[in-house]
This record gives structure tokens, C-alpha cells and sequence, in this order.
């Protein structure tokens, strides 16, 4: 039982980064930085728990605070590079936050054991959950209140004219300027909204974790964030969730049947999945 | 003042092979407006490939017979990434062929980790005892060899462009595919093409790659996958100039950031580059032309 | 309403329009016509804020409203049809009015939840008396992307009536449609300008600009070269010379 609990934190935890990707997706923002939030997110919690002694609920706060400003400061520059050069442009960004993370020290004395980020060993000891008293079930419970909360959110979203009007600026800017939507505040927003969701997430991925370092936020996981809303298609947020269901059930039961080769498999995977259904499992909208 | 022209000549050398990545990304960008992801894994793959296959049939080639392995693999693993990637999935789905060739390049590490159970490969070298002395500054024997080698291959890869009834049919078809058709050229044999040919010349760069380091390792293709995307984004997407001069510059300044701040941080002042092209000039060394539209 | 004063815009060495003087006055239908190549829709996307002009100045109702950007320039009240339709294909009919109700008035009503984050309810008169307008109201959740072609004109023509504008340029709205839609087209425009819109209308098929517009400007070349009522520029040998000669 405790096994598929731990399966259903971490799909609860992923859940959340692609999430945080679907919402920047829609406004036709190709987005390789969710990993980056999703790292300052997980910093700021575990910091804040294991060296303030927060508890972890406005630690999240925080994290979701701190991402999503990170997110808006991206936003804005981000508005002046086009297409496929933003992927880039996000891609370094990822990459050099990982970088600054790889080279941040910030230790403190808790009686006779240093505490805190250390560099390229990343932070240990991020132990709230067993602290208190946690069990895996609670803990799960915990990470898919905050799963359901965004998913409830986004879809909201979905429904609201906000929603309608991501889609516009994602499908055509120029059209959207025309009728008198404001890109700048559409597309910052979004990306404001989806650092926040990711900071969340990170957050509760260092406790799940409880030791966290600069590889856990590096390319692959950015790129998990947009594959999922991708897989999963642009038109449903469930789309998204379901991607995670079936990427991490494949990776995490997959290592029963196929050992080590389904990480192979697993980018084999993903190809046939673009060749067979491009837009998705839930492709286009009521075709 | 020596240690910086010595490092910045070091570099320019080095960056002609991500010169050769530019190239890569951006003639795939421009032919086909998409990015291949899978492009920096696929060059590597390529060198690991020459070199694995070569080294079960003749155990001691000599280095350049290495290098033409490495070399026509890359052209072979090109095509593959085009059907896998291109061919099939419909140019409106955008995002699915960026996801694809994300899948395909890491099915490529992963089997080039499965091949090698991780471990770096001994990998070649030509000349690397070489030295040219110039007065007080060295010009490396084997850097020498990869500038020469890649500058080669560009411009073989320019003469193609220009000179052939194939490179004319690429460039009608990077302007207007649609039109190209009309005219009877077949696209998708024009595209297919173009990864081949890219495919060669990434080839060669990992080839290019191995010998300077005089290992292959998989832990290559991140940092060669980000800085080639810097290159071509620096240098201008769709400009084959614009790849090569930045190529140039990004190696020569990694190289002197690299000598005077150390590796950790070299990557991060890399990515500081790019970031102040995106602010100054987002279109690149060589913008391509904006148009009415 | 609209005054362009000496406007000229250049693309590198090609001068889509140069020197262009033009008024447009308060409730009429203007007619802007002229051989391909004349600068007529550079005219519009000069005007909407596609583009900055080169030189001049453009003022709408006394307003310089030149370095303003496009959304500004609509909340103003300036709105745009596209020659070469542009809808937002995965929205729904009812969603592409809904997420163009950008005018001060529809902003200052409902607050900011309300708007962005509130449901269809509250604004559904207002759609349904749009889409009843254009004679979509049964396909009001049909895909964009799945309208017959004249269903999508008339919903470009919808979509920028949601803006609530004061000023609407229509940019061949006619192209591609036969008699009786051309028909019906200029009863919806007509009925336009009764609710108040001024109209200016690009366009190429004369029977429409000859029998709906008050007035017609000609272009040539990015110039303006005659200005009347359409009896004076149907018998105008320069306007005759630009569409014969060589055009």
C-alpha cells in the first residue's frame, strides 16, 4: 500500500508541473523554464522549514510567492522573443538557474549538524514530514489537496472568458490585439499563474524527497513539465493529468518488467505518441 | 593579456564545431521552421556510433577513417530523426514534432548509455601533439585540424546550397514550400535532405568533439544541445552566416571566461551572452529579413 | 473623426503609402478604394497601430493617436475586419464575441472577477443580440474553424461589432462572396451606421462601395488621387486612367 501511495505523491507532485506548463502553453508560449520555478520553489520551502522552522503550509505560500514573481520577471522579457526561439531563451534560463543552485551555499548550525543547501550536494535533511509525525497516506492526502486545488483552478479558467481569451492570444496575436486584448498582462499573467503552480509544486517535492540538488531541476525535468500538457493535449486540463498518470505508471511500473530499458523506451514512447495522436489524447476540440 | 589571446584563439578554433551545430539547427529552422531538438544527441551519437561500429570490425583505425565513420553515421542518424520525427506528423502540429524529436534525443542518450554503461570512450585524436609556436602565442596541432576540418565542411555545405539543383530546391523550399510544390519539387525529399546533410555535418562535429576532448561521454549532449540553440539564436534563426560567426564567438568567449572565472561558471556567463543578444538584438547577428507581414 | 495628415509608410525602399491625407467624418460610409498595390490595406494597418507611420500624424477625434498601440487604439473605438479572415478557430462562435468585448463600456460594468473570471450568464443578451444581427445564433457553440466561409465573414463582421466601435474599418469583407451576400452584407453595414458606427470600407467589388458608401477616396500608388460621391468618381478620368491604365 505504501508503494502506490508513494506513486500517487509523485503523480500528484507532476501533476502540478504540468499544469504549470498547460497554462502557459495555451497562450502560445513554448515554455523549457517550469523546472526552474519549480527548483526556486522547492529552495524556498525546504529553507524555510528546516532553517526558520516554518511549518510547511506558509512555506508554500512562499514558494508560491517566490515563483511566481520569478515567473512574471521571465513574463516580460520573454514577450520580446518569438516562437521557437523562446524555448531557447527558457532553456538557458533553466539551465542557468540549475547552475545557480549548483553553486549555492547556505548552511546553518541546528545544535552540532550544519544544515541547508550545500553547493553540488544539494540539501539534505528536508524532514518535515517524518518530524511530525506523517504518515505516506497523509502525506499523499496532503500533495493532492494542493493537485485538486490548481486542477480546480485551471479548469475554472477553462471555462471563464480568461480562459477564452489565453486560447485567443495563443492562437492568433495579432487577431487578439485587434479586438483590444492587452498581450503584455494576458501573456505575463499566464506565465505568473503557471510559476506560482510550479513553486507549489517544487515545494512539495522537496518534502516528499526530503534531499534535494541542482540534478533534480535540470533539462529532463523541464522537459516532463511541457511533455505532459502536450501528451495530453492542449484542450482539457484532465488531458494533462492523465499524461502524468501514464508517463509515470509506464516509468515506475515499467521498471518491474524492463528494468533499466524503459528509460530507452520511454523516448520511444513519446515519438510514437506524437506519430499516432499530434494533438494529444485529448486532441482538438470536438473535431 | 597573453593568457586572454591565447585562450580567446583556443576557442575561436573550438567554436567552429558549434559553428557546425548552428548550421545544423538553424538550416533545419530555416527549411522547415521547426527546431530539432534531438540535433546536439544526434551528433554525439554519431561520433559514439563510428566509433562502436568501426571498433567491432577493425581495431586500430587509424583516427581520420574514425572521423568518416562518425561522419556518415550522422547522416544516416539524421534521416532517421526526419521519418521519426517529420515525416509523418503534420507540419501545422508544431508542438508535436518539437515533443518528438525531445523523445528522440532521449532514446538517443539512453542508448548510447546503454551501450557504453555510461562510461566515457576513448575517442581519437589527430595532431594533438602538434604545437605551431607564433612567437609567444601556440596554435594546438588538433584544434588546428578541427577548425580546418569543420571550415571544410561548411564550405562544401555552401557550395551545395548555391551550387547544386538540390541546394536550389532547398532554398525555394525555405521560402515558400507551398509554391516550391507547384513547381514539382518533391518536398518531402527536400526535407529528408536537409537532415541528411545536417545529419553529416553533426556528425563531424562530434566527431570534431571527441578528438579535441579525446573522450566521448554522454554527458555531452545537454551542455552541446544549449549552446548550439545559443548559436543559432545568436546568430540569427535561418542564417547559415549568422551560425558560423557565432559559433566563433561563443567558443572564443567561453574559452576566456573559462580561464579567467573556471569551468563551474563559464556556462553561466554563456547564458548571460544570450540573454544580452535576446535584450539588444532578438533577431540575431543576422536578423532574416522582416517582412510587411 | 479621423484625420490622417501626410501619412506615409515605408517598407525599405517601397513606399506603400506616401503622403496620404485623409478625413473621415463623424457617422458616414466611406468608401477606400484603388488597383492592388494602392496601399489600402496598409491604409488600415497604419490606422489600427500594425504599423507606426513613417511620417505624418494621425488623429482620431482630436487625439494623436499615433504612437498608441493596437489594443489602446480599440479601446478607443477603433476596430478592424482582416482581409484574409482571422478568427480564432478553436473557440466557438460565442467565444470569439465574448473575448472581444474589450470596450470601456463592457469593462467598467461586471469588475474585475466578474469579467474575467465569471461565467456567460451575464452577458448573454448582449451575444445573443450580436449574433442574432449576423444570423449565427445556431451555431453560436459550433467551432470557428468549422464555419462555411460566408458564416465566417459575417463573424468577423460580429466579432468587431462586440468592440463596441465607434470607428470600423472593413477590409474587403466582400471578397469571395456572390450577389446575395454581397447583398445582405451591405444591409448589415447600412444598419451599422444607424446604430451609430462610422464605416470606412475597403474594398474592391464596386457594386458594394458604389451602393453603400457615402463618400470615396481612390488610391493610387499610396496617393490619393480623386475624392467625391460615387456618381463624381465613377465619371472621374483620373480614378478611370488608374483602374484601366496599366493597373
Amino acid at each position: 500500500m505504501d508503494f502506490y501511495y508513494g506513486l500517487a505523491q509523485i503523480i500528484g507532485i507532476h501533476t502540478l508541473l504540468g499544469l504549470s506548463a498547460y497554462i502557459v502553453l495555451l497562450t502560445g508560449q513554448v515554455t523549457m523554464a517550469q523546472a526552474a520555478f519549480f527548483a526556486i520553489g522547492a529552495y524556498a520551502a525546504g529553507m524555510l522549514t528546516v532553517l526558520a522552522g516554518w511549518h510547511l503550509v506558509p512555506a508554500l505560500g512562499v514558494s508560491a510567492i517566490l515563483g511566481s514573481i520569478t515567473a512574471a520577471a521571465v513574463g516580460f522579457p520573454a514577450l520580446r522573443v518569438k516562437g521557437l526561439m523562446l524555448v531557447v531563451a527558457t532553456l538557458a534560463f533553466g539551465e542557468g538557474v540549475r547552475l545557480f543552485f549548483f553553486n549555492f551555499d547556505y548552511q546553518v548550525a541546528k545544535g552540532e549538524v550544519k544544515v541547508g543547501p550545500l553547493g553540488g550536494e544539494g540539501f539534505r535533511q528536508i524532514r518535515f514530514f517524518p518530524e511530525n509525525g506523517w504518515t505516506t497516506g497523509e502525506v499523499m492526502l496532503f500533495i493532492w489537496i494542493f493537485a485538486i486545488a490548481a486542477l480546480a483552478l485551471l479548469w475554472w479558467f477553462d471555462r471563464s472568458r480568461y480562459g477564452a481569451v489565453l486560447r485567443a492570444v495563443g492562437e492568433d496575436e495579432l487577431a487578439a490585439q485587434s479586438v483590444g486584448i492587452n498581450l503584455t498582462a494576458v501573456k505575463v499573467s499566464a506565465f505568473s499563474v503557471g510559476g506560482a503552480i510550479a513553486g507549489i509544486g517544487g515545494g512539495l517535492y522537496a518534502h516528499y524527497t526530503t534531499h534535494i540538488e541542482h540534478a533534480n531541476f535540470n533539462v529532463l525535468v523541464a522537459t516532463f513539465a511541457i511533455a505532459y500538457p502536450i501528451v495530453g493535449g492542449l484542450s482539457s486540463v484532465f488531458g494533462t493529468v492523465l499524461a502524468v498518470i501514464f508517463v509515470q505508471g509506464f516509468l515506475i511500473e515499467g521498471l518491474r518488467f524492463l528494468g533499466d530499458w524503459r528509460n530507452l523506451l520511454f523516448g520511444a514512447l513519446i515519438v510514437l505518441a506524437m506519430n499516432v495522436r499530434p494533438s494529444g489524447f485529448f486532441g482538438k476540440r470536438r473535431a | 593579456m597573453l593568457d586572454f589571446i591565447q585562450a580567446t584563439s583556443d576557442g575561436v578554433l573550438f567554436g567552429a564545431t558549434y559553428a557546425l551545430i548552428g548550421i545544423g539547427f538553424t538550416l533545419v529552422f530555416g527549411v522547415m521552421h521547426k527546431l530539432n531538438l534531438a540535433y546536439g544527441a544526434a551528433s554525439i551519437g554519431a561520433a559514439y556510433a563510428g566509433l562502436l561500429i568501426l571498433g567491432a570490425f577493425w581495431a586500430e583505425a587509424p583516427a581520420w577513417i574514425v572521423f568518416l565513420g562518425a561522419f556518415l553515421a550522422g547522416g544516416l542518424i539524421g534521416w532517421l530523426v526526419y521519418v521519426t520525427c517529420f515525416h509523418f506528423i503534420p507540419s501545422a502540429s508544431a508542438l508535436a514534432t518539437l515533443m518528438a524529436t525531445v523523445g528522440m534525443l532521449l532514446l538517443i542518450d539512453e542508448i548510447v548509455v546503454h551501450a557504453t554503461d555510461g562510461l566515457p570512450l576513448n575517442y581519437p585524436a589527430l595532431f594533438s601533439d602538434v604545437m605551431l609556436h607564433l612567437g609567444d602565442y601556440y596554435l594546438r596541432g588538433d584544434l588546428l585540424l578541427v577548425f580546418t576540418l569543420s571550415v571544410l565542411c561548411m564550405v562544401g555545405l555552401l557550395a551545395l546550397l548555391y551550387r547544386t539543383r538540390l541546394g536550389l530546391a532547398t532554398r525555394a523550399v525555405a521560402q515558400q514550400p507551398i509554391a516550391a510544390q507547384l513547381c514539382g519539387i518533391r518536398v518531402a525529399r527536400v526535407n529528408a535532405m536537409t537532415f541528411v546533410i545536417t545529419g553529416l555535418l553533426g556528425g563531424l562535429a562530434g566527431a570534431m568533439i571527441g578528438a579535441s576532448v579525446g573522450a566521448l561521454s554522454p554527458l555531452l549532449t545537454t551542455p552541446l544541445t544549449i549552446k548550439g540553440l545559443i548559436v543559432t539564436v545568436i546568430g540569427g534563426l535561418g542564417s547559415i552566416p549568422g551560425a558560423i560567426v557565432a559559433g566563433l564567438l561563443v567558443g572564443g568567449f567561453e574559452s576566456v571566461f573559462q580561464q579567467f572565472r573556471g569551468v563551474t561558471e563559464r556556462d553561466l556567463y554563456v547564458m548571460l551572452l544570450l540573454f544580452v543578444f535576446l535584450f539588444f538584438r532578438p533577431g540575431g547577428i543576422f536578423a532574416a529579413k522582416g517582412g510587411r507581414d | 473623426m479621423l484625420e490622417l495628415k501626410s501619412v506615409s509608410r515605408h517598407f525599405g525602399g517601397v513606399k506603400a503609402i506616401d503622403g496620404l491625407d485623409l478625413r473621415v467624418r463623424e457617422g458616414e460610409i466611406l468608401g477606400l478604394i484603388g488597383p492592388n498595390g494602392s496601399g489600402k490595406s496598409t491604409a488600415v494597418n497604419v490606422i489600427t497601430g500594425l504599423f507606426p507611420p513613417t511620417t505624418g500624424s494621425i488623429h482620431f477625434r482630436d487625439e494623436e493617436i499615433g504612437k498608441l498601440p493596437t489594443h489602446k487604439r480599440l479601446h478607443l473605438g477603433i476596430a478592424r475586419t482582416f482581409q484574409n479572415i482571422r478568427l480564432f478557430g478553436q473557440l466557438t462562435v460565442w467565444q470569439n464575441l465574448w473575448v472581444a468585448q474589450n470596450s470601456p463600456e463592457d469593462r467598467a460594468r461586471h469588475g474585475f472577477f466578474g469579467r474575467w473570471l465569471g461565467g456567460q450568464k451575464g452577458v448573454r443578451a448582449e451575444i445573443g443580440e450580436l449574433l442574432e444581427f449576423s444570423g449565427l445564433a445556431h451555431k453560436q457553440d459550433e467551432l470557428a474553424a468549422n464555419l462555411a466561409f460566408g458564416e465566417q465573414r459575417r463573424l468577423e463582421l460580429a466579432r468587431a461589432l462586440a468592440t463596441r466601435p465607434k470607428l470600423l474599418l472593413l477590409d474587403e469583407p466582400a471578397a469571395g462572396m456572390n450577389s446575395e451576400e454581397v447583398g445582405q452584407l451591405r444591409e448589415r453595414i447600412l444598419r451599422t451606421r444607424e446604430k451609430g458606427v462610422t464605416v470606412v470600407l475597403v474594398e474592391h467589388v464596386m457594386e458594394l462601395v458604389m451602393g453603400v458608401t457615402d463618400r470615396i477616396a481612390v488610391l493610387n500608388f499610396g496617393r490619393k488621387i480623386a475624392e467625391g460621391t460615387p456618381a463624381e468618381i465613377q465619371n472621374d478620368p483620373l480614378v478611370k486612367k488608374a483602374y484601366l491604365g496599366g493597373a
